[in-house]
């Protein structure tokens, strides 16, 4: 345990990861605070650039970037009533709020010192819960890994934030596209039309960097530019939070402990943990009341919880290979690229590795709360730039990193063309986090249907006879009724009306 | 490009029914009951099924309205033309342009025109996107061509690094 420890330090005290972590950092920051890009996209961006660089420097840029990121969503928020990342919307009305109030530092300070601490908390769960899990994972077969995948897909259409039959035509899709290509049980071309491009399959980061970086162009030529934020003087920003911390330490846990949850099912992320906390609180809260008027409590509460999930989301990532959310599911496709293939073995084989994640998490944690401060003195200076200065830069990303992938062309035409269908299905209420997820598991859960079939010849029995495997079918048939259920229900309301109550 | 629903519902419909079709088409593993063709069948049904439910507008109301955030003291904004909604395709057209013309042009002129008409588009002046066409190329091909050494394509203006 102190031998691994000690690797662990080892592996990431190189000029490399410092770097890196850095690097990162200050990217993260700016992309996160600046409206439109998301921290998915910023996340997404890195990978042509974690190509060229060491495993452990690679999982650092993507740690730091995706926490950083998550944090520097509230800054626009709070001063602009726009939030930076998805995962900021859930309060930035009330961050706003309280900075017409004149309480701009307590507002962010309350951002930056939450969002480290729920950071911390969602590593810490992803130490205690992980190695427990990666047991229990070694005696899964493939009716298990089929259950599990299947669960996780259903999940991701239950949180989304639409209709769950477009979420679940969504997934399908992406499903579909992974099905393109020959690796598929028979070796055989599969939807590939005589494209020899083609054969390989459709690669999921392009596809990931289409989806949510063109499309959010394609959206800017048609929306108009947010206003450039005022500039100001902020007093001190850590001041107070420390007795919000005592006076809130009951909030700020429930923030954590449903960011952790929210973050290990799969496929709901930091924005789905961050509506969940903001509501919670404000139901569990003594003066419901002030909420929407400038009150902290909150902002401590979703704001812990948001950057909960960024760590715990890599769970069930690194143990079955199944995405927390979307920026974890680009981590899986860093892991599988630097041969640290996630399974339960990975905790046990790369031990040191998985160490170096943990310290990278908790590193990246604490490093926000000085970088955050200086981001928020400068988000004047920084959120001044035109958008019109941004987007093409974007562009040049998206293009030279998706060729970079394959170094071929048909990256890039991948790229425009998932950007068209991201902005599509966008547009037209189609959740795209449903269909990337989709891609991403595709492959697996099709070996583990297939196999599992072959296994079991054709019958479906064998799927519900193991007893972890039956629970597991059990919570996934729950997953696929609830929706019908809650649908049914709604229906009977509206056709018996509530009689009025009397007087 | 906001669709009714009976036209994306009716669109996956077919889409699922082809993908279905196709699947059925492929060669099993010999000597096995499934293969290849099995997911795609599963798939395929799934998705014209819900296609299906979407054309009748099943699960509709769950969807959220759209909440407009008012941007406080912008001017009016003028009325959006007719073609004005194709200008959302101006990215992905960019990106093509890129993979047609970047091999013979070299990617610092791509580069530098791609860069110069997305920031028209978005409102740019030239003052703006001159410079930056000029600069962001540099900047790009100097991080991946020479850190991470991508072989971008050289074409007509070779950098001296």
């Amino acid at each position: 345990m102190l031998n691994t420890l000690m690797d662990a330090f080892a592996l990431i005290s190189t000029w490399e990861v410092v770097i890196a972590l850095l690097a990162a950092s200050v990217y993260g920051l700016v992309i996160g605070s600046l409206p439109g890009l998301s921290a998915t996209m910023a996340t997404a961006l890195l990978v042509p650039v974690t190509f060229y660089l060491s495993p452990i420097a690679a999982i650092a840029t993507i740690v730091a970037a995706s926490t950083m990121a998550i944090f520097a969503g509230d800054i626009p928020g709070a001063l602009l009533r726009i939030p930076g990342t998805p995962a900021s919307a859930a309060y930035a009305d009330e961050a706003y709020a309280m900075t017409r109030k004149g309480e701009a530092e307590l507002a962010l300070g309350a951002g930056v010192w939450f969002s480290a601490v729920g950071g911390i908390a969602g590593t810490l769960s992803l130490m205690i819960l992980a190695p427990p899990l990666a047991e229990v994972a070694l005696s899964f077969s493939t009716f298990e890994y089929f259950w599990l995948a299947f669960l996780g897909l259903m999940c991701a259409t239950l949180v989304a934030r639409s209709s769950p039959v477009k979420a679940i035509a969504a997934m399908f899709i992406g499903l579909l596209v992974a099905c393109v290509g020959i690796e598929n049980p028979g070796g055989v071309p599969r939807f590939t039309f005589g494209l020899t491009d083609l054969f390989g399959g459709i690669e999921p980061i392009p596809a990931l960097v289409g989806v949510f970086a063109v499309a959010q162009v394609m959206r800017a030529m048609l929306t108009p530019e947010p206003p450039p934020i005022p500039r100001r003087k902020f007093g001190s920003i850590l001041a107070g939070q420390w007795n919000l911390t005592k006076k809130y330490n009951v909030q700020m846990t429930r923030g954590n402990i449903i960011g952790i949850i929210i973050g290990v099912l799969p496929g709901a992320g930091a924005d789905m943990a961050a509506w969940v906390s903001y509501a919670m609180s404000k139901r569990f809260s003594k003066e419901p009341e002030k909420f929407g008027t400038g009150h902290v409590e909150g902002l401590v509460e979703a704001g812990a919880s948001n950057n909960a999930s960024i760590a715990s989301g890599w769970v069930p990532s690194l143990l079955f290979g199944i995405p927390g959310d979307t920026i974890a599911a680009i981590a899986i496709g860093v892991l599988y690229m630097k041969g640290l293939n996630p399974g339960p073995t990975l905790f046990t084989e790369k031990a040191s590795s998985m160490y170096a994640i943990y310290l990278m998490f908790i590193i990246a944690n604490l490093l926000m709360i000085p970088l955050g401060i200086v981001m928020i003195r400068l988000a004047s200076h920084v959120l001044r730039a035109p958008r019109s200065s941004i987007m093409p830069v974007i562009m040049l990303c998206c293009a030279v990193g998706s060729f970079a992938i394959g170094n071929n062309m048909f990256g890039v035409v991948t790229v425009a063309t998932f950007g068209i269908i991201g902005y599509v299905m966008e547009e037209n209420g189609y959740p795209v986090a449903a269909m990337v997820l989709g891609i991403v598991m595709g492959t697996m859960v099709e070996q583990a249907f297939v196999t599992s079939l072959i296994k079991s010849d054709g019958s479906i029995l064998p799927f519900f006879e193991r007893p972890i495997s039956a629970i597991l079918a059990a919570m996934a048939m729950g997953a696929v009724i609830w929706p019908v259920l809650l649908w049914l229900w709604q229906r009977l309301k509206r056709k018996s009306p509530a009689p009025k109550p009397a007087g | 490009m906001r669709l009714p629903d009976r036209v994306t519902g009716s669109f996956l419909v077919l889409l699922g029914g082809a993908a279905a079709y196709g699947g059925w088409l492929l060669p099993p593993v010999p000597g096995q009951p499934v293969g290849p063709n099995v997911f795609p069948l599963v798939i395929g049904t799934g998705l014209a099924l819900c296609g299906l439910a979407i054309t009748f507008g099943i699960g509709s109301t769950f969807e959220e309205k759209e909440e407009i955030v008012p941007i406080e003291g912008g001017e009016a904004k003028a009325p959006p033309g007719k073609f004005y909604g194709l200008r959302a395709l101006l990215p992905p057209a960019l990106l093509l342009f890129y993979v047609a013309a970047a091999d013979r042009l070299g990617f610092i002129i791509t580069a530098a025109l791609i860069v110069y008409a997305t920031a028209t588009a978005l409102g740019a002046r030239w003052k703006l996107a001159l410079p930056l066409a000029v600069l962001a190329p540099i900047g790009i091909h100097l991080i991946f061509s020479k850190l991470l050494r991508v072989p971008l394509p050289i074409g007509l203006l070779p950098m001296p690094w």
